[in-house]
């Protein structure tokens, strides 16, 4: 029946196509601000000027002054950190070093292989700085100043982040307001009050509702990922059958979230300017394109509370992180609390006229 | 055997406002019953406690001898409803509307033979939207069918339709009343009242006025015909009362207002040919010159004037 609205149909599947190719056509891998950590094991007046005039390098950005090796370590594999640069203990004393092996002690650079690009950019002005520090004192090899410790990382890009962004977006738009606007249709033509007077069930017509709907909701997910994948190369690492899901989990909470405001709603087009309004700043909050940690004042505690939030974590862990389904039960308990939560509201507030 | 249909000291207040204020009637089984009123009368709000989409404030309704509170599911599996404003889904076919709705119920007709009975076995493949309003009226008749139901409630079936549309409806009634069902209707129409119903409830501002034949009705008034008097110049009081035989002056020309119908006036006579004569020698001997004069039985429209005191609102 839902198959008949063409014109619905057309605008559920289009709107995440276009989310996709409009975002799809932004550079997102754009070199940028990298972020740096510096640890001196020297603490010496040479070191000291090589951090200055690292500092001097525009694209570079300090960052972390206190942090040991190996938490900045972890910090380069989790992705939070950019590079990091270990400033050996003989440094700033050469002489003692060549006195043994001709050759001052590298300066470590330690990075992941998330970025490329810019890998070979950091790489290169790093490099010439040890390089240009140290030629001051006496002809150096530049080749043996400098060890990169490149750590293998899974490929992630922002796209695919974003991917997974747009996947939680379409369907949070599409639930809340595909649903709110078709009760609140049936419920201005009478068609609601005409079931109601026969011995349908209400809850059999809420599952019968939801039920399509999910179905929909499968469907606009794998077309979604099959765009962003095929079309503009984004990548799923972690298993689809979880991620198809979790995605049917998420649905069964906007659509009840749609119920609940179809209660409200005078007419469909009343419905449909309610679920934007819903939907639109939940989909900023609940860090669909960048990350919460970046919002102003409380509002990345405001981005916990939101139903978005659980399943947008749940879906990165599972495609990007690879993480196993059992690994990530708090955030689906989230989604099961908000299904219960918000059923409970729906069959409270829902009027049939 | 239970009637089909029983209402007792219905109350139904939404806030201040009491829609349907202690009526009570009971449909037999096998008849057309009809409740006749103006708009607001309190009609479809008693339909509606009857299919149990509203609680009552006071009272009981009861059908087929089950309480429709108590019951409603049994009730509903055993009752056909035609809304008064209500849509089908817009994107299936007739045929599909039927068999979906027929889904809901344990016992279902097939939706070739529904749309074969009302006339619109063509259209089965149709949409809502491209139908006629007589046919999309029809097709809620047949709607109601589905579940082959003991009892059909009708809720003002043939408003908004043309009078050709309207008699053909009035055939599909009967002829659903003639194979076994209980018929409960409402209707705004005197003539629709009038032509098939059994028996007529009359309801104004939530009452119940009146109960009985429709023949019944217009028997009890004194008066069996109006008489529609336009005289060459106004009459004074006396002359107008000299007139009266019959019954009683409906209006004066003031009343009936409008333009050049001054000198108009409606009177009821009684059941006597005396009547008549010695109105019109009563006219003749005052030299009152006689334009024009009608002279039409009383309706049911007379019924509704005498017991109400105020005309009938469309």
């Amino acid at each position: 029946m839902m198959a008949r609205n063409r014109q619905a149909i057309f605008w559920a599947l289009f709107f995440p196509i276009m989310l996709v190719v409009v975002f799809g056509l932004f550079n997102f891998n754009g070199v940028g601000v990298a972020g740096v950590a510096v640890v001196d094991e020297s603490g010496g007046p040479r070191a000291e000027l090589f951090r200055e005039r690292l500092e001097e390098i525009e694209f570079l950005q300090l960052e972390f002054d206190e942090i040991s090796p190996t938490q900045a370590r972890e910090k380069v594999i989790d992705g939070n950190l950019g590079y990091l640069i270990i400033i050996p203990d003989l440094f700033d004393n050469p002489s003692e070093q060549e006195a043994q092996t001709h050759e001052p002690a590298p300066v470590a650079l330690v990075y992941s292989t998330r970025n490329p690009d810019r890998n070979q950019l950091v790489d290169g002005a790093v490099r010439n700085l040890v390089s240009d520090i140290h030629s001051a004192g006496a002809p150096v090899v530049p080749s043996r100043l400098l060890t990169a410790d490149v750590i293998q990382v899974p490929e992630v890009d922002y796209f695919d982040n974003v991917l997974l962004g747009l996947l939680g977006l379409g369907i949070m738009t599409n639930s809340i307001i595909s649903i709110a606007v078709r009760i609140s249709t049936f419920r201005n033509q009478a068609i609601l009050k005409r079931l109601l007077v026969t011995p349908l069930s209400i809850w059999k017509f809420f599952a019968a509702e939801i039920t399509a709907h999910v179905l929909l909701a499968l469907v606009q997910a794998g077309i979604i990922l099959a765009v962003g994948v095929f079309v503009f190369g984004g990548k799923v690492h972690g298993n689809l059958l979880w991620v198809f899901c979790i995605t049917a989990l998420g649905s069964v909470v906007f659509l009840n979230i749609g119920f609940i405001l179809s209660a409200w709603a005078k007419s469909p087009a009343a419905a449909s300017g309610m679920g934007n309004v819903v939907a639109f700043p939940m989909m900023f909050l609940a860090g669909t394109f960048f990350s919460t940690a970046a919002l102003p004042w409380i509002l990345p505690q405001v981005s916990l509370v939101l139903p978005l939030t659980p399943m947008l974590e749940a879906l990165r862990d599972v495609a990007i992180d690879r993480e196993p389904i059992w690994d990530i039960w708090p955030h689906l308990a989230a989604l099961g609390g908000w299904v219960l939560a918000t059923s409970v509201v729906a069959v409270k507030v829902f009027k049939f006229r | 055997m239970e009637p089909a249909v029983q209402v007792e000291n219905l109350v139904k207040r939404f806030g201040s406002f009491t829609a349907v204020d202690g009526v009570s009637f009971s449909v037999q089984r096998g008849e057309i019953f009809g409740i006749l009123g103006p708009n607001g009368a309190g009609k479809t709000t008693t339909l509606e406690i009857v299919e149990s989409l509203h609680k009552p404030t006071e009272g009981q309704a009861s059908v087929l001898g089950l309480d429709v509170q108590a019951n409603a599911a049994e009730v509903k599996a055993r009752i056909g409803v035609q809304l008064q404003a209500s849509a089908y889904y817009s994107y299936l076919n007739l045929r599909e509307i039927l068999a979906l709705l027929g889904s809901f119920y344990p016992h279902k007709a097939s939706p070739e033979s529904l749309l074969d009975r009302v006339g619109l076995a063509d259209k089965i493949k149709n949409r809502i939207s491209e139908l006629s309003g007589g046919q999309q009226q029809r097709f809620a008749v047949a709607a109601s069918l589905v579940n082959n139901p003991e009892v059909v409630i009708l809720d003002e079936p043939t408003t908004g339709l043309d009078p050709q549309a309207r008699r053909n409806l009035w055939s599909l009634i009967q002829e659903v009343n003639q194979r076994g069902v209980t018929v409960l209707l409402t209707t705004h129409y005197m003539e629709e009242a009038e032509a098939i119903c059994d028996r007529l409830a009359i309801m104004d501002h939530g009452k119940l006025l009146a109960l009985d034949t429709p023949r019944n009705l217009i028997n009890g008034l004194e008066a069996s015909y109006t008489v529609k008097l336009t005289m060459e110049k106004p009459m004074t009081e006396a002359q107008l009362k000299s007139l009266n035989g019959g019954v009683d002056v409906v209006h004066s020309g003031e009343q009936l207002g409008g333009d050049g119908v001054d000198n108009t006036y409606l009177l009821r006579l009684a059941n006597s040919p005396s009547a008549l004569k010695s109105m019109l020698d009563e006219i003749s001997k005052a030299g009152l010159g006689l334009e024009n004069l009608q002279v039409t039985p009383v309706t049911l429209e007379d019924v509704f004037l005498e017991l109400t005191g105020s005309e009938f609102r469309d």
